[in-house]
């Protein structure tokens, strides 16, 4: 099956550290499940970002996860529910979100990316879902976003949807 | 100084006895003049040793899993007391440790950190109730303290003082240690006598890194070697009273290591497995019966394996951190011996003063101050914090400030209910305590089972000197101690009771014991738990402590409280009722609940200043004394000189990587860095850089609203025009740290932005000539009072874990 044959689903995972982070995206790659891609996203204590990516896409002759600015998928606000006695997290608002896909893919990663933090984003066929999901434990926060159509379309389309999960906090 | 009238403090000089002539021909010298008070013939010396946060079930002299060979050395060559009990918080137990008298009655009803507007509870040491340093220093002892104090209040514990809040003012000739509750061992701010010397030099000294427990046996031993070195007779008075086994949890990993594996059965075995010990040993009866867990603790089954392994490093480090301790209070007890005075020093050592701390609740935390701001983070959030500080591995290092599982503590206070903050049960008030005197302790290794209470060491202390309470001290009439000596029962193991009855209330929760029975009232609110639904209950007007469940125990059929009786008894339970109301009107327990006043409207005055200056030379404003900048818009301006080629470092810093914030200059860049206790970390950094010359920069926090943790916008400014700008998302609501300090021109102790760890302190390179805060007043007067609760509130919680 091509990646423009059926729905595609981008899920997006927030975590406290890199550690956690890289053993879903283990987990994840290792699952056995059909996927277009999984970027890994973290931030040191110095404030050194690093990136690993594994794109399945390429490999099948498609455009690059990076090319439609996957790694912009994570953005900071709310690795957390609730922090602090009576707050209530804002969360970045739609228009927002399309300012920072409007940025380089490095800045723009830096910026969205937490000192400490990390991030997990993970593309995959819909038929690929009751394996992918189960195999993310340690996300902090997870959503899940999709869309139909031609590849590089669905996949911005699936990111920006889960990008607005994200935001609203919903999963 | 035979006939010396020591009733009245300090003793009056003799009056000249000699004679004074015109000229020396005919004239005596009397050379009493030039003399000083010295005790009584024979008075030994006293080394009085105190743990923190420890429960009965914590040492292996008690069954413990903790080895602690030098207490049990102790106990072997002494006497051990398995019905010693203190008070169920860090300051009210130091206080009636130190004075001989019901800490409400004293003024610490609660922790030092802050000053209620209640008798109880004013954290100020009444005139007329001198401390015991006060009265062995007047009769003739060298008096020291080291390590933790916690009888200062937040706000005076800078070099305005007022000093006899300080322990030199409470009669001690030297100390050294720290003001507050907390600390870390490896970074703590210190005090010296009158002086806040900040972070020890050694802290930096990578190969060899300083560490407190270390220091305090150094600097005990050499105390006690200078004053030896002076005075061949002289009696001395140490008080060692450890930071350790409070929270941070910081020991070398070597330490921690000796207990890989030995938790992985988890709390339920381990009180089980400790319970036994207890048996053999005999600390606890043989018809004893193990309390249940309470539904607060998790079942170690139901947890993760990934859990498991979390919490059971928490507990390995506690362990380790704990029998360092016992370690280095028996470095103390070597020097002692080598002096040849261990036979005539009375050591009293007391493993624990409110029990076990359940403040970490039930996940632990890579951050105990996280707790204390309110910020609810589940296990795995926890987990994946104490993994972007370096993992189980460093748990116990610097780098985290780590708390462990409510449930270990539990676990410690085997085989009692509950523990710290909970003065209504035994795991909160009953800790061990061993004599060790071989002068007069003949009965090696023996148990004595009289029903102490700390307000007796004082008394007892004095006993053994043969120094009397006095009747005046500084021409104020004293109050009698409340607690008597227990001197007969070091020798006599069947000497009577000395305490037939003894009140206790720590937040609410509180007992009443007589002749054997005690009265149980814990207030349904568990104790690490402060939110709004469980305060409301306790609301005036809404509370009525009559209407609280009660529980009554008889000690002597029932030593672990695990058959409550009430039900049989209805007539007991209303006798000790009224005796527990008489007794807390004469002590000054009322009202209950003065430590959560501020939640119900009663607050303090606003504070009015709104403009905080420093100069560059100011260094190590302790935590509780910086600017109130919390939940509001402020901002920070300072006036710096750059020379031709520019500068770099810290213009100022307050705390650590863990909660704190810093403004400094690096790669030219003026750059702030907000820790939101490490859980959030926001950094801000200017799009140009720095000029030289005179240069004003400002840091300018613009805050969403009048909400506590707000977020807003911040915006950095080189001669007011803005050259930066970004977002925090969250504040710290309440407090910064518990111990770290604020410093001008430099970045002391572990640093705030790790960016510039290389090369800690980061001492500003150019020449910072003053740093203001501003602080903006919110516009509604409501908003600014609900902040002021807010604040004081926060307060609370952090005092409470103290």
């Amino acid at each position: 099956m091509k990646i423009d044959d059926e729905t595609t689903d981008v899920m997006i995972g927030g975590y406290l550290s890199k550690a956690a982070a890289d053993e879903d995206y283990e987990s994840v790659l290792h699952c056995g499940a059909r996927l277009w891609g999984a970027v890994v996203v973290s931030k040191d204590l110095e404030g050194n970002l690093t990136v690993e990516e594994s794109d399945h896409a390429v490999e099948e002759g498609a455009a690059g996860l990076a090319s439609v600015g996957f790694v912009v998928g994570l953005f900071a606000p709310p690795l957390l529910a609730a922090t602090a006695i009576g707050a209530v997290i804002g969360a970045a608002g739609g228009e927002a979100l399309h300012k920072k896909l409007e940025k380089g893919i490095g800045e723009k990663a830096g910026d969205t990316i937490p000192i400490g933090g990390a991030g997990l984003i993970v593309a995959y066929p819909r038929s690929a879902a009751e394996t992918v999901e189960p195999a993310v434990t340690r996300a902090i926060q997870k959503v899940v976003g999709e869309a139909g159509g031609k590849h590089v379309k669905a996949l911005k389309s699936a990111l920006a949807d889960a990008q607005t999960k994200m935001a609203e906090g919903t999963s | 100084m035979g006939g010396v009238d020591r009733s009245h403090l300090p003793i009056r000089r003799p009056a000249f006895a000699g004679t004074a002539n015109r000229t020396l021909d005919g004239s005596q010298p009397d050379w009493n003049l030039i003399g000083h008070p010295t005790p009584p013939e024979g008075a030994p010396n006293v080394l009085l040793v105190l743990i923190d946060d420890a429960g009965f079930g914590n040492a292996s002299t008690f069954g413990g899993p903790i080895d602690t060979p030098n207490y049990t050395r102790i106990a072997d060559g002494g006497v051990k007391f398995n019905r010693f009990h203190v008070t169920a918080l860090c300051s009210p137990t130091r206080a009636a440790l130190l004075t001989g008298r019901n800490s409400h009655a004293v003024g610490f009803g609660s922790v030092g950190e802050f000053a209620g507007g209640f008798p109880g509870y004013s954290a100020t040491l009444p005139r007329d109730c001198a401390p015991l340093p006060r009265i062995l220093s007047d009769n003739g002892y060298s008096t020291a303290a080291f390590g933790k104090w916690h009888l200062t209040p937040d706000g005076q514990q800078g070099p305005a003082g007022p000093f006899d809040r300080w322990p030199n003012g409470w009669g001690f000739d030297y100390f050294y240690g720290i003001l507050g509750g907390g600390s870390s061992q490896w970074d703590p701010c210190l005090a010296e006598n009158q002086k806040i010397i900040g972070t020890p030099a050694e802290f930096y000294d990578d190969e060899n890194p300083y560490y407190l427990p270390d220091a305090m046996a150094d600097k005990t031993i050499e105390w006690v070697h200078d004053i030896r070195a002076q005075d061949a007779h002289k009696p001395f008075f140490v008080y060692f009273s450890t930071g350790c086994s409070h929270a941070p949890h910081h020991v070398g990993a070597d330490w921690a290591d000796k207990y890989k594996g030995k938790f992985d059965q988890g709390w339920d075995a381990l009180r089980e497995e400790t319970f036994a010990r207890q048996k053999e040993l005999g600390v606890v009866p043989a018809d004893a019966v193990l309390t249940a867990r309470d539904d607060a603790f998790p079942a170690w089954d139901s947890l993760s394996d990934e859990l498991k392994a979390f919490y059971a490093r928490q507990m390995e480090v506690y362990a380790g951190f704990s029998e360092n301790a016992d370690h280095n209070v028996g470095r103390v007890i070597d020097a002692i011996e080598e002096l040849g005075e261990l036979d005539n020093t009375v050591i009293l050592w007391v493993w624990g003063d409110n029990g076990a701390s359940m403040e970490g609740t039930i996940t632990g935390s890579f951050n105990e101050l996280t707790m204390q701001n309110g910020i609810p983070l589940t296990d795995e959030m926890q987990l994946q914090l104490s993994e972007r500080y370096g993992g189980l591995d460093a748990w116990g290092a610097a780098i985290m400030d780590p708390h462990y599982s409510a449930a270990w503590a539990w676990a410690g206070n085997t085989p009692f209910q509950w523990g710290k903050q909970v003065g209504s049960h035994l795991g909160g008030t009953r800790n061990p305590l061993v004599v060790h005197w071989p002068d007069r302790v003949t009965e090696a290794g023996s148990q004595r089972s009289q029903f102490t209470h700390v307000i007796d060491v004082a008394p007892t202390i004095l006993d053994i000197a043969g120094i009397p309470h006095p009747e005046t001290v500084d021409g104020i009439d004293q109050e009698p101690m409340h607690g008597t000596t227990f001197t007969a029962s070091l020798t006599d193991g069947a000497a009577p009771e000395h305490r037939t009855q003894q009140y206790f209330e720590t937040v609410g929760n509180r007992a009443m014991y007589k002749d054997g029975w005690w009265l149980a009232v814990k207030t349904e609110r568990i104790p690490w738990v402060l939110t709004p639904a469980a305060i409301q209950p306790y609301a005036p007007g809404v509370w009525d402590p009559d209407r609280d469940p009660v529980e009554l125990y008889y000690l002597p059929d029932d030593f672990t409280q695990a058959n409550d009786l009430a039900a049989q008894h209805p007539e007991k339970v209303e006798e000790l009722t009224a005796l527990f109301w008489e007794e807390a009107e004469r002590y000054k327990v009322l009202p209950l609940l003065a430590t959560m006043s501020t939640f119900f409207g009663m607050l303090p005055p606003i504070p009015e200043d709104t403009k905080f200056e420093f100069r560059g030379d100011v260094q190590n404003v302790m935590s509780g004394m910086i600017p109130r900048v919390y939940n509001r818009s402020y901002s920070i301006t300072a006036d710096l000189v750059i020379p031709d080629g520019g500068a770099e470092g810290v213009i100022v810093a307050e705390a650590d990587h863990l909660g704190g914030f810093t403004l400094y200059v690096k790669d030219g860049k003026l750059t702030h860095t907000y820790s939101m206790m490490g859980v959030f970390i926001f950094q801000q950094v200017a799009e140009e850089d720095l000029p030289s010359g005179d240069v004003t920069v400002r840091m300018e926090f613009a805050a969403d609203g009048a909400t506590p943790a707000t977020g807003g916008e911040v915006t950095l400014f080189i001669d007011d025009r803005p050259v930066g700008k970004g977002r925090m998302d969250h504040t710290v609501p309440v407090r910064f740290s518990g111990y770290a300090g604020m410093d001008i021109g430099r970045d002391n102790g572990g640093v705030v932005d790790r960016a510039y760890e290389d090369k800690k302190p980061f001492a500003f390179t150019g020449t910072v000539k003053k740093v203001v805060f501003d602080l903006n007043l919110h516009t509604s007067a409501q908003d600014e009072l609900d902040l002021h609760a807010s604040a004081h509130q926060g307060q609370v919680a952090h005092g409470l874990s103290a």
